[in-house]
């Protein structure tokens, strides 16, 4: 919405600049985005006359114009050749500023000097024409300036209205919420008498009540069409609304002020002449005013005459029956069609105009006779017709709301002391009408041009902003609740620090991917993650899937940077993953529809490629591999508190089968990590041998961190030993280190494992793991026999596992 | 026998004491005078020999002897040490200025960050956080949050929808949260007043990515309702959270909005001192009686207040960068800047 100042003034009297204007509708619910000055900030600029107009030597193109402002005479070279001598031009002396702050100065061209320049409508910023330069007219005083000549510096305030504000649609509106917010005295427009005849010769039968609750229908005849006048013509142009013709501006003129919306027939165009309001038919169309042939929507209201439709209800009318140079005959449509008929429609056909736009906010039927008045009576004085006759259709007025309005209530809400007189105040400054409704209660009827006004929490806010919310007090409530996170939501904290500690950084892809991504993964057919949910209207057909793994978002950010050659990468993401439900992991209540939501399991997924740890000057570089996203899982359950997770090794899509783990914490499968089969790297177009893995991090923080419960240290000294074990190349670490545990008994305090070898000493397929004990015992202090015993009792237990030990 | 010269032996040995460069130089020194064959060990010995009367007079002066030549020696010995000292750690000198060893650099995404610090806050301020489903039914996202289907303030709100997943759903009812709003109803018909939540998530909207505007983001939701809260409690927490965020020295400015979920609202401008000026930066508002009912309250009995904030908005203020793209490129040489 466009409101020219000098336009607003004409209904309230406010002394405040536009600027000020400006930041009290913004804080009083009315959000001014910009303040616009049509002259863009010309300055300086006059009319002149041209007086002589000769060639500059040594150019075909440019002339020497001598012009006359009323006071002295100025030489200007001019590019142009659009005017005659005796024509009013705008000129630019020197000291002039053109829009954007471009100052005119003397200068020389060709050897001629040029004291100043000559405008077109477009570099003076008031129009596209920039064919030559701007012929004013006779009536241009000589020697005015031109922005002042042509209401150029009037500030207009560009609205950005919320949805409940639709009252301020229209000049009147907004001058009613300046005159209640500053205490302004507000002249409101008013209309001439009725006709005294009700037969406009074209009747009007609404077939369809509930979508257009009134309909005012005012005939003018002898109407003669042409131009508007200046000022209507600026005035609209300022209002953002293009200038058309008399009757068409005066429509658009009341629309405007008032904020009803106004149609203009041409009665000779009319088939009957009859109207009626009703759903299109199927099969039906209409080419509207902006010559677009549009199949109409057995849901769309039309304004139909005895042939078809000639409009779209509320939205835009048909070419067949528009007003043109030659109407003598107008029938005019000042109706009220309801929000969601015009939203629908115009939603359906993308056809947003100045009136489906005031629909959308509501406008209320008690603004039909007013917009119908103002208009009839401009096209009488504009157009020279007689408004003969006039009939309003409104056969079930809507009723007026009373609201109950509690001031204490009010009050405790609002964390304001405003006294009930006050309350009282604030709401007749909107011209509600309150009265006292026993029990310390108002009955509260709020003004018809605001139907936005409901209940009572409504009055709440309109007291607030009348009053000013700058006014409501600062006040911290009390709880009485301890705050913080969940259990979970600290664990993940807790994660997500140590992981970062630990050298990966965390990204948030998007959580979308593509059919093709699934295949990449070469997951089975039979795979939950191919069960993916489909996007209705995705963000792009690539990615039109929610994703069931992070893998394919983690390795398009691997992608990303190494293309970026940022060949180091070790990143992690935790983020909710879609599946569909199951009975053991449901989804969350869908609510009393019953709808089914899948179920949206918790990851932490992480990839890695490159060198883990960079080269430096004392120390080679070392390439990312298959223990370091273990080494990720591991950094995951130290920070949860958890015991070591069990690793077992698998040959699950989407990994190397020779290099990928399953881990388990207890029995619960926790994830897979590992390297990514060379196909899967290839398909993703990510270096080969990248690194991956995914870890159910809901399974893992479901009970938070557990807080750690560590056995006193022995004073005593502990006993430390090393044993090395031969085994077959194939019995798991894990295992032989399990054997090694077991046989050393509950005294072990910590087992490393320091070397691992293999040679043709061991034997084909044979390997040794060296481990490093330490034994402690708080009762008492080891033997020697201590040592040969744990020794032997280690050396049993790995023979079990299929080992033995060197000795 | 003659009487040893005990002067002249205590001389020259503090003299070769004295002369002695190295600490083998010492050495020597000391052998020759304190050492199994030294001059004043052959006085010792020799003491023996003497008259009781004699032996005690003599003794005196050789331990006089003794402890002064020891005094000069350790002394002397202490020089050549802190002599030997330098050069030979000198000599062990390393560059300290080169590149210190640290462990490999890993970072938190600023994102996740800024929301885990406004959750610090609101923690201060006595609410819980909790999260939802992101995934949610058109009830839950809208309906409840007293937006009815063709609601103007549905096409405020962009929704990307999701094909339903059982056959009995009809389309539309399922859909990529909008805002974090659905779990103030969720949590509302899940336990009875008082509540005091904070919901950090991501939100969706079909809209293309530009340097003010994401399609996926995050939110914070908050929603407090108890006996009887105001729009002043409203504005109270506000304040705190922005002073939390920014600064002591934010002020915030309310300004009369429109959302259908509360009534009144307020649209929030915080002035950052960072900035130096008023910053758009969240929605807020008493929460509206048709949400506390459809959640099963009586808006006669309670009252609250519920804001939403984009935490996006909040990390380009603490940051102090102006195109959100960069918080979804996941480059790493923007994210391990953190």
């Amino acid at each position: 919405m466009r409101v020219p100042l000098s336009w607003l003034s004409e209904y309230v009297a406010c002394d405040l600049t536009a600027e000020q204007l400006a930041e009290t509708l913004t804080l009083g619910g009315l959000v001014v985005e910009a303040i616009a000055r049509p002259s863009g900030g010309t300055r300086g600029v006059v009319v002149a006359r041209v007086e002589r107009i000769e060639p500059v030597a040594g150019s075909d193109k440019l002339s020497l114009v001598e012009v006359d402002d009323g006071r002295d005479r100025h030489e200007i070279v001019c590019g142009a050749r659009n005017f005659a001598v005796g024509d009013r031009v705008p000129a630019a002396l020197p000291g002039a500023v053109l829009p954007g702050g471009v100052e005119i100065g003397r200068r020389t061209l060709r050897g001629v000097m040029s004291n100043g320049m000559l405008a077109s409508a477009r570099e003076l910023g008031v129009g596209d024409d920039h064919s030559g330069i701007w012929v004013l007219g006779d009536d241009a005083p000589l020697g005015a300036d031109l922005t002042r000549w042509l209401d150029l510096d009037d500030p207009v305030l560009e609205l950005d209205l919320n949805p409940d504000r639709g009252y301020a649609q229209s000049i009147v509106g907004v001058a009613r919420d300046v005159a209640a917010l500053t205490g302004a005295a507000l002249t409101l427009p008013d209309a001439p008498p009725l006709p005294a005849s009700g037969d406009t010769g074209v009747p009007v039968d609404i077939e369809d009540p509930d979508r257009c609750p009134r309909f005012d229908g005012r005939r003018i005849r002898g109407v003669t069409v042409a131009p508007s006048p200046a000022w209507l013509r600026r005035r609209l142009a300022a209002a953002g609304v293009r200038p058309i013709s008399n009757v068409v501006d005066a429509t658009n003129h009341a629309m405007l002020e008032v904020g009803n919306p106004i149609h203009a027939y041409d009665v000779a165009l009319l088939a009957g002449p009859a109207i009626v309001v009703r759903t299109a038919r199927p099969g039906e169309r209409l080419t509207t005013l902006d010559g677009v042939d549009r199949a109409l929507d057995p849901d769309d209201l039309v304004i139909a005459d005895a042939a078809g439709p000639v409009a779209l209800a509320g939205v835009m009318g048909g070419q067949t029956s528009e007003i043109h140079p030659g109407t003598g005959d107008v029938f005019l449509e000042t109706a009220n069609f309801t929000a969601r008929t015009v939203l629908r429609t115009a939603r359906r056909h993308r056809l947003f105009t100045e009136g489906s736009k005031r629909w959308e906010k509501q406008v209320p039927p008690e603004t039909v006779p007013l917009a119908a008045g103002r208009c009839a009576a401009l096209i009488a004085q504009l157009a020279g017709g007689t408004v003969t006759a006039a009939t309003d259709s409104y056969p079930q007025p809507t009723p007026r709301p009373v609201i109950r309005l509690r001031p204490d209530r009010a009050r405790r809400r609002l964390g304001m002391a405003l006294p009930d007189a006050r309350q009282t105040a604030l709401l007749r400054a909107i011209a509600c009408d309150v009265a006292g409704d026993g029990d310390g209660a108002m009955a509260v009827t709020p003004p018809a041009y605001r139907p936005d006004l409901r209940i009572e929490e409504d009055l709440y806010e309109e007291i607030a902003r009348l009053e000013g919310y700058g006014n409501v007090p600062e006040r911290v409530p009390s709880s009485g609740q301890v705050g913080g996170r969940l259990p979970a939501h600290a664990a993940r904290m807790r994660v997500r620090r140590a992981l970062a500690g630990a050298g990966w950084t965390e990204v948030l892809p998007f959580p979308f991917f593509g059919r093709e991504d699934l295949d990449r993964l070469g997951l089975p057919a039979d795979d939950r993650r191919r069960a993916a949910l489909t996007l209705v209207n995705p963000l792009s057909a690539e990615e039109s899937l929610l994703h069931t793994t992070l893998l394919p978002g983690l390795l398009g950010v691997v992608r990303r940077n190494v293309n970026r050659q940022l060949d180091d990468v070790a990143v992690f993401c935790a983020a909710h993953t879609f599946l569909r439900p199951t009975d053991d992991e449901p989804g969350a209540d869908g609510g009393p529809d019953g709808v089914t939501l899948p179920a949206e399991p918790l990851l932490l997924g992480f990839a890695a490629t490159g060198d883990f740890e960079p080269a430096r000057h004392d120390r080679p570089a070392r390439r990312a591999d298959v223990y370091d996203v273990l080494g990720a899982a591991d950094t995951v359950r130290r920070a949860l508190g958890l015991p070591p997770l069990a690793v077992e090794p698998t040959d699950a899509p989407p990994y190397h089968p020779g290099r990928a783990a399953r881990l388990l914490c207890g029995d619960v499968a926790v994830g897979v990590v590992g390297e990514l089969h060379p196909r899967v790297s290839a398909a993703f177009e990510v270096p080969a041998r990248t690194l991956a893995g995914e870890l159910r991090l809901d399974r893992l923080t479901a009970d938070g961190v557990r807080p750690a419960r560590p056995a006193a240290p022995s004073s005593l000294p502990p006993l430390r030993f090393d044993v090395a074990v031969v085994a077959a190349a194939a019995v798991p670490a894990a295992t032989v280190a399990a054997a090694v545990r077991d046989g050393a008994g509950p005294q072990l305090t910590d087992l490393r494992l320091f070397d691992v070898f293999s040679g043709p000493q061991l034997g084909e397929g044979q390997r040794s793991l060296a481990y490093r004990l330490r034994l402690e015992d708080a009762g008492r202090a080891f033997t020697d026999a201590d040592e040969r015993a744990a020794i032997d009792r280690i050396d049993a237990a790995v023979r079990r596992v299929g080992g033995r030990l060197r000795r | 026998m003659t009487a040893p010269d005990l002067d002249g032996l205590r001389d020259r040995g503090l003299a070769a004491y004295a002369a002695a460069d190295t600490l083998d130089a010492l050495d020597a020194a000391k052998a020759e005078l304190v050492g199994r064959r030294g001059d004043l060990t052959a006085v010792q010995r020799s003491l023996g020999d003497l008259e009781p009367e004699q032996r005690r007079s003599l003794g005196a002066q050789v331990n006089a002897v003794r402890a002064a030549l020891a005094e000069a020696e350790a002394e002397r010995r202490a020089a050549l040490e802190a002599q030997r000292d330098r050069v030979v750690l000198a000599a062990e000198a390393l560059d300290v200025t080169l590149p210190p060893r640290t462990p490999r650099r890993g970072s938190l995404h600023p994102i996740v960050e800024t929301m885990e610090a406004m959750v610090d806050v609101l923690a201060g301020l006595g609410f819980t956080a909790v999260e939802g489903p992101e995934v949610e039914s058109d009830w839950f996202n809208f309906q409840a949050m007293n937006i009815p289907a063709d609601h103007p303030a549905r096409g405020m709100h962009d929704t990307i929808y999701v094909e339903p997943l059982a056959p009995r759903d009809p389309p539309g009812s399922l859909v990529l949260r909008t805002h974090t709003s659905p779990m103030q109803t969720r949590t509302m018909l899940a336990k009875p007043p008082p509540v005091y939540i904070a919901v950090p998530g991501r939100v969706f909207r079909q809209e293309a990515a530009d340097a003010t505007h994401l399609p996926v983001f995050f939110q914070m939701e908050c929603l407090a309702v108890d006996a009887d809260l105001s729009f002043a409690d409203l504005r109270g927490t506000l304040a705190e959270l922005c002073r939390g965020l920014f600064g002591a020295d934010t002020r915030i400015r309310m300004r009369p909005d429109y959302y259908p979920f509360t009534e009144p609202s307020a649209d929030v401008d915080a002035w950052v001192p960072a900035v130096g000026d008023w910053v758009e930066l969240l929605g807020s508002g008493m929460v509206h009686p048709n949400v506390l009912r459809m959640a099963g309250y009586d808006p006669e009995q309670v009252s609250g207040f519920a804001f939403g904030m984009g935490v996006e908005r909040v990390a380009m203020l603490r940051h102090g960068i102006d195109d959100l793209r960069l918080f979804i490129d996941n480059d790493l040489r923007f994210l391990t800047a953190f």
